[in-house]
């Protein structure tokens, strides 16, 4: 291929590149420089100003359509409805009757008001996974109704908007989110009908790791943070919740209506959750753990009686013991239903009638073992590789991990005096021990 | 890899003892049930590193990091040439700007643990996008004012110290912006606070020093005002490093950060109050020391006349010991001051704020903060006489302060922001009051300096 040649190729996908941001930015209206915009009549009159745009955030539909205008008609505010609209160009909007059937406007369920509530406001950009600022926002008219497309999140944008009028109306589609991809917020907005609340945004907010969630609630303000927390499945809030700053954490629980944070904390993992809860204050703690099923609490009790820092102040309850009499077959049932806590069980412990130890049988050797075998016997013959690996409560962190070190285990099994466990403690659990901080510091860090 | 900071609080003037008080471990606030901080003891040595008590609350109380607040290079400075200027004529002037301290900073908090927003993010929320950016630009200016003064601090006390400045700023600004950037600033932080202690021998001076307390006393509660240019300028110079700007976007910024919620709203505010107060008895202390020793002196000529005033205390070492505060309170400031001005523009702008974060993803945040201190440290090197330059950086505070609390004002007053907590309007004749007259100083100011150039003046 010549130079020329490819050159001529260059030049034809810049022309290309350049007719298809023309194609775009003709096709969409910019909400913010349609504010403030005439309204005129059929006959080209000017009869009003655009103050602000209504649309039904919170609807069935994937794109938000737009359901009327807020004008302002000499010193009157007035709403009119969208279907009063003939035309909506950059700028300029145009009316299909002469007449004004003007009202004022109340919200209907699901309506936000976009200049007011959405544009400059946080939200979620899923696909991004950040918080970002709405800088403008994208409406396309369609043959029969506008809907709001995008969303525009680039800071060129935010100087087109400082700059005259002219620059205002003109979209510059740069970095648009498509409106499918956010998550926003109206604060002030009612939630429409319950079936339609799961919008595609949020159902692709549950597709986000925890860890990035986390990040996001760390970034959110505090209506936005509690709002997306009531959008998402508890289990899954939960989960993100295990991954955020300690500090972060708390005064999310602490700013969140307790009845949600109770049941928060009880989806959490219970170290995780016993943690949590030691950063609150007393009352506090109390409030959330009257909030729970009362056997989480007690357990959860248990777990906070021992000091931060020490082996039983990191472990978790045993959701699941095993008998010596059971057989392997029984013991994989329960472990079937026991799906929730799929992340805190890598070894089932064997407890005698009186509750000692026998033994802790690793997941692994349960799959392999027959399914009629006996777990006393399992138990006997893992013995012969050396004792399960435990530890006293009160000794330190930094101890136990040197144990699992040692032991080249998976968990520790935390017994007391007695020999009876009283929970395991997690590898997990000793990485975050083991590792200096390895989180996003955010400025807050600074105020500290 | 970075590792969460505390920074301390002090590291500005007028800082409040608003953020600071939940790193308390002995105001009583440990005691209160719904105080916004968890009991102190081994709930506090938390998994991941101490996150509540702060290395500054580790040395000392908060009432000390208040006290830090007035002692950076600008402060001190300012303090220092209203002492040996006006000698006790600028006190009761101090004693106006410390009730408008104490209203501006509570207003600050009461916004951050109502809202849980910073005030970039509500400035941005409520306001126009043309009129956010003014708030912004006149924050980052102001700012950047406040960065040159701190690197003219640090260049100061080496000259002291008889180290040249051009020598001792460029590597300091690159020191600090890597300290900070590559996370071993909390203990730097730790070293410059201890350092910064050497002001403390001011309160010491000032009754070592045997002032006139008959004229303390009449100058305190009874108005004086000159009419004169110079006594104007150290005016708005005195407001600007006492009310300055970035103080209300931290204040509030350490509010939303520890979460507390409007019920704790009476604790933050005790703090605020008392933080502002103190910080304002220091300020107080320095002028009366100063003017003690070289009072009448006509303007401070040099920050080795400054030191002067800690004679009474340190006799020959007056001179090393002020070098010493000087380096460490301003490189304090040196890295909280970029920061928050970062964190404040970041905010409004809806970008990634976190130090943590490569310049790609978060090119405006990092951005902002390297380029202030590179602009900091350039135009401190310029051969301007370093006290007319940090003198001059707090004049321009002053000017911007006004329009600072504009914003704040307006957002107090709203109730679709504060709702119930909105100013009432008792409490709102007394703001505007104020903010009127940090105003109208201003304005006298820019009417005589317009006038000076055109040769009426």
């Amino acid at each position: 291929m010549s130079t020329t040649a490819r050159l001529r190729d260059r030049k034809a996908g810049a022309e290309r590149r350049v007719s298809a941001t023309r194609t775009v930015r003709t096709s969409l209206v910019s909400l913010a420089g349609l504010v403030g915009g005439p309204v005129g009549n059929q006959a080209g009159q000017e009869v009003g100003r655009v103050v602000d745009v209504v649309a039904r955030l919170y609807g069935p539909d994937h794109y938000p359509p737009v359901t009327g205008l807020i004008i302002r008609i000499g010193r009157r505010r007035a709403f009119l409805p969208a279907d009063h609209i003939e035309s909506l160009h950059a700028g300029r909007v145009r009316l299909r009757t002469a007449r004004l059937d003007l009202r004022d406007f109340t919200r209907r369920p699901g309506e936000v008001l976009l200049a007011r509530d959405v544009m400059d406001h946080q939200l979620v950009d899923v696909d991004g996974i950040q918080v970002t600022r709405a800088a403008d926002l994208y409406l396309a008219p369609l043959a029969d109704r506008t809907v709001l497309v995008g969303v525009d999140v680039s800071l060129p944008t935010l100087l087109r908007r400082l700059g005259p009028r002219r620059w205002q109306v003109r979209p510059t589609p740069e970095r648009v989110l498509d409106w499918q991809a956010v998550a926003p917020f109206g604060e002030q907005a009612t939630h429409g009908p319950a079936e339609v609340r799961l919008r595609a945004s949020r159902s692709a907010l549950h597709r986000l790791r925890p860890a990035d969630l986390a990040d996001i609630l760390e970034d959110l303000g505090r209506t936005e943070r509690q709002q997306l927390l009531g959008w998402l499945e508890p289990e899954h809030a939960a989960d993100a919740l295990e991954e955020m700053e300690p500090g972060e954490l708390e005064n999310l629980l602490r700013e969140a209506p307790p009845e949600h944070a109770a049941r928060l904390v009880d989806e959490m993992e219970p170290d995780e959750a016993a943690e949590a809860l030691r950063d609150l204050t007393a009352g506090e703690r109390e409030r959330l753990l009257q909030g729970m099923p009362s056997a989480e609490a007690a357990e959860l009790r248990s777990l906070l009686a021992h000091r931060e820092g020490t082996a039983g102040g990191a472990m978790t309850t045993l959701p699941l013991t095993a008998r010596p009499e059971q057989t392997v077959a029984q013991v994989r049932a329960e472990l079937a239903a026991q799906a929730e806590h799929r992340g805190d069980i890598p070894a089932v412990a064997v407890l005698d009638g009186e509750g000692r130890l026998l033994g802790d049988i690793a997941l692994f050797d349960l799959a392999v073992a027959e399914d009629t075998a006996l777990v006393a016997d399992l138990s006997e013959w893992l013995a012969q590789f050396g004792p399960p690996v435990t530890v006293h409560p009160e000794i330190r962190l930094a101890e136990a991990a040197d144990h699992l070190v040692a032991a080249r285990a998976t968990s520790l099994l935390v017994v007391d005096d007695t020999g009876r466990p009283l929970g395991r403690i997690l590898a997990d659990d000793i990485l975050d021990a083991l590792l200096p901080e390895r989180g996003r510091l955010h400025f807050r860090r600074l105020l500290k | 890899m970075t590792r969460d900071l505390d920074t301390t609080r002090a590291a500005s003037p007028g800082a409040t003892a608003a953020t600071i008080g939940a790193t308390n471990t002995g105001s009583g606030a440990a005691t209160e049930p719904t105080a916004a901080t968890p009991a102190a003891g081994p709930a506090l040595a938390r998994r991941r590193g101490l996150r509540r008590l702060s290395a500054v609350a580790m040395v000392a109380g908060p009432g000390l990091v208040a006290a830090n607040a007035g002692n950076d290079a600008a402060g001190i400075a300012t303090y220092a040439g209203a002492g040996s200027q006006f000698t006790y004529g600028t006190l009761f002037f101090m004693v106006l700007v410390t009730i408008a301290l104490v209203m501006v900073q509570e207003m600050a908090v009461r916004l951050g643990a109502h809202t849980g927003k910073g005030l970039g993010a509500l400035i941005r929320e409520q306001f126009s996008l043309r009129l956010t950016a003014l708030a912004v630009f006149c924050l980052l200016l102001a700012n950047t004012g406040l960065v040159v003064s701190e690197f003219a601090g640090i260049g100061a006390a080496f000259e002291l110290l008889g180290v040249p400045k051009w020598a001792v700023i460029p590597p300091a600004a690159i020191l600090l912006w890597s300290l900070v950037l590559f996370g071993s600033y909390r203990w730097a932080e730790r070293i410059f606070l201890v350092m910064s202690l050497a002001f403390f021998a001011y309160p010491l001076a000032m009754i070592l020093g045997h002032p006139h307390w008959g004229q303390v006393g009449r100058h305190l509660v009874v108005p004086h005002f000159e009419p004169s240019k110079d006594f104007v300028l150290l005016a708005v110079a005195l407001i600007g490093t006492t009310v300055s700007p970035y103080m209300q976007f931290y204040a509030a910024a350490g509010v939303v950060d520890r979460g507390a919620k409007p019920e704790d709203y009476k604790l933050i505010r005790a703090d605020a109050v008392l933080g502002a107060v103190f910080a304002c008895v220091i300020s107080l202390t320095i002028i009366i020391a100063t003017a003690a020793a070289i009072g009448g002196s006509g303007p401070l000529q040099s920050a080795a006349q400054a030191a002067e005033a800690l004679k009474p205390v340190a006799g020959q070492g007056a001179e090393l010991l002020f070098a010493f505060g000087l380096i460490g309170a301003s490189a304090l400031a040196g890295a909280v001051v970029p920061l928050s001005a970062s964190y404040a523009v970041g905010e409004a702008a809806g970008v990634e704020r976190s130090v943590s974060r490569s310049f790609r993803d978060a090119p405006l945040f990092l951005g902002l903060f390297t380029a202030q201190i590179a602009l900091g440290a350039l135009v401190a090197l310029t051969p301007v006489d370093v006290i007319q330059l940090l003198i001059g950086t707090q004049v321009l505070q002053g000017l911007i302060s006004p329009i600072v609390l504009v914003y704040l004002l307006v957002l107090t007053n709203r109730r679709s922001v504060l709702g119930a907590a909105a100013n009432g309007p008792r409490y709102r004749i007394a703001v505007t009051t104020v903010v009127v007259g940090v105003a109208a100083m201003s304005t006298i100011l820019l009417v005589q300096t317009i006038l000076g150039w055109i040769g009426l003046g």
